[in-house]
């Protein structure tokens, strides 16, 4: 059965219809909790997770190593909890990171912005001015986020397979059309897409592996096989490529590790200045 | 019953879509027929029409105020076919036009590109990079026409109460959250939501007597009580005045109009 992805402009509301739907089609709910089983597993505090998936890398706050590393660790346990379908993920941004896996609901949940404003002025205690300026301020930012993340806009509604205004169509109803999207064929799981939902765990795990090591690491695979692009300078590829080799060979799944090392020229335009 | 807007590209199957809609719930399905009736009651070519509605404004219009009039038309004859409830429109900037009612279904379905350019390649018969370029141009002009006028991105998935994408979901899928919805009550048409309508309908009826001459008034309607806002200094006024006058006689439903000069817009009016 498919997985289905909620995103959505109010946290509250979404989360709301995404547990719903998890308890009316019986699938297992996956949202932010997970993240303190990662904070365990990573010795993390939890709150640095949660400002992970909220806030992008800043001068002041979070630095942009540890933020690509932290949401590494985030990807890595999100897909290993959807390997199994049947699941309702909720609030780890996984429609994003879950693009052309054809068993896969993605669904945007939206609200009109008054009614956000009022939201943000109740529980926040704020005046209506304040809270616009808020909610505007949250807007950007979730725009910022998918974009310097995964460079996808957010807001673009081709990355979702629908896209409910609850403020006209009442939560149950939304409640309702998820459910019945989710007996469509074109949802059921495949062969095929269970395997590229397995390629992607991997390529999630493998990546975790690297990162610390290798900051700029791209990872792929494929029935096994795993393609690491890594940055190194011409001296240093045989080397690096070993290590990666060594770190990656490990790996439950992998049968076979490929390295791609691309000429580093920054540095290499660094060390013949010297 | 409900209103129901689909806004959509071009080669985005929401034709399709309304008129699967449409047939299904026993509704009107409408787009071009605004644009003639439109034509034929303010004797405009339907051409020119169709260009307001679809280029966005150059800098000349901007001058000429002639698009904001032919859109004042438009939307009057829209406004006018809406009332009579139960219709599915597919035609340009139904959502923006019919803003405000609370029993108006918004729905926007969109494509995926890959597809679209098939269907400009199949019935243009022209190559793929043409069918893409005709294609991003053609959604420019209408985000622009959109943008210029109204200030919002017709991409915008806030515009709409429901954004289906055909790819993995089929035509028929769609067809059938619409008409889910469609059927809800939210959307029936209640008495204060037929004033609702009743009133933009009026207000676009003697926006659409006056833009020609006078092209800054905004008018409002509450129960049949008009209001026009203008700018327009002493002289035009009274002319202004003069004109009301005859519009009190002319369209059906006015209980009392009135004319207020250098006050602000109010941001419901038309």
């Amino acid at each position: 059965m498919p997985i289905i992805t909620f995103s959505s402009d109010s946290y509250r509301k979404s989360r709301e219809i995404a547990k719903k739907t998890a308890e009316a089609l019986g699938y297992k709910y996956v949202d932010r909790k997970i993240l303190s089983s990662v904070a365990v597993k990573y010795d993390i505090p939890e709150a640095k997770l949660i400002k992970t998936l909220d806030e992008t890398p800043s001068f002041m706050g979070m630095s942009s190593k540890a933020h690509k590393q932290y949401l590494a660790y985030i990807q890595e346990a999100v897909l290993g909890e959807l390997l199994d379908d049947n699941a309702v993920c909720h609030g780890v941004a996984a429609h994003l990171y879950l693009l052309g896996i054809s068993h896969v609901l993605k669904v945007g949940i939206l609200m009109d912005f008054d009614e956000r404003v009022r939201q943000v002025a109740d529980q926040e205690k704020v005046s209506i001015e304040k809270a616009k300026k808020i909610v505007r301020r949250q807007e950007k930012q979730r725009k910022r986020w998918s974009l310097d993340n995964f460079n996808l806009d957010e807001t673009d509604p081709s990355l979702h397979d629908m896209v409910i205004n609850i403020s006209q169509i009442d939560p149950e109803e939304a409640v309702s059309m998820i459910s019945t999207a989710t007996g469509y064929r074109k949802f059921k799981p495949m062969t095929y897409s269970i395997k590229c939902m397995q390629d992607r765990e991997l390529a999630a795990r493998v990546r975790v592996a690297l990162l610390k090591d290798f900051p700029d690491v791209r990872v792929q695979a494929r029935d096994g096989t795993v393609v690491a692009e890594i940055k190194a300078l011409k001296r240093e590829k045989h080397r690096k490529s070993s290590a990666v080799k060594e770190l990656v060979g490990n790996i439950s799944g992998v049968h076979y590790v490929e390295v791609h090392a691309i000429n580093d020229i920054f540095r290499q335009a660094a060390e013949s200045g010297r | 019953m409900a209103i129901i807007t689909i806004s959509r590209g071009s080669y985005s199957k929401g034709k399709e879509v309304a008129e699967k809609v449409a047939a299904r719930l026993g509704y009107n399905c409408i787009s071009r027929e605004v644009l003639l009736e439109a034509s034929k009651r303010f004797n405009i070519p339907e051409m020119k029409l169709i260009r307001a509605i679809h280029d966005a404004p150059s800098i000349l219009d901007r001058f000429q105020h002639s698009k904001q009039a032919y859109i004042s038309y438009i939307r009057s004859a829209l406004t006018q076919r809406a009332n009579m409830d139960n219709i599915v429109y597919h035609g340009l900037a139904g959502h923006i036009l019919l803003k405000g009612v609370p029993h108006v279904l918004k729905v926007r379905i969109t494509v995926n590109m890959k597809d679209r350019i098939a269907s400009e390649m199949e019935r243009e018969s022209i190559g793929e990079k043409e069918a893409l370029a005709l294609l991003l141009k053609d959604d420019h002009e209408r985000r622009k026409w959109t943008k210029s006028l109204y200030g919002v991105d017709p991409w915008d998935s806030s515009l709409y109460d429901l954004v289906i994408r055909i790819y993995k979901l089929s035509v028929d899928d769609a067809v059938d959250f619409v008409c889910q919805a469609a059927c809800r009550q939210q959307f029936k048409t209640t008495d204060s939501s037929r004033h609702i309508m009743d009133d933009l309908a009026i207000a676009c009826q003697v926006k659409a007597s006056l833009v020609d001459h006078f092209f800054d008034v905004a008018v409002t309607s509450e129960y049949g009580n008009v209001i026009i806002y203008t700018k327009t200094r002493e002289r035009q006024g009274q002319r202004l005045k003069k004109k009301v006058e005859i519009l009190k006689e002319e369209i059906e439903g006015i209980n009392n109009l009135e004319v207020h000069a250098g006050l602000p817009y109010p941001p419901d009016a038309v």
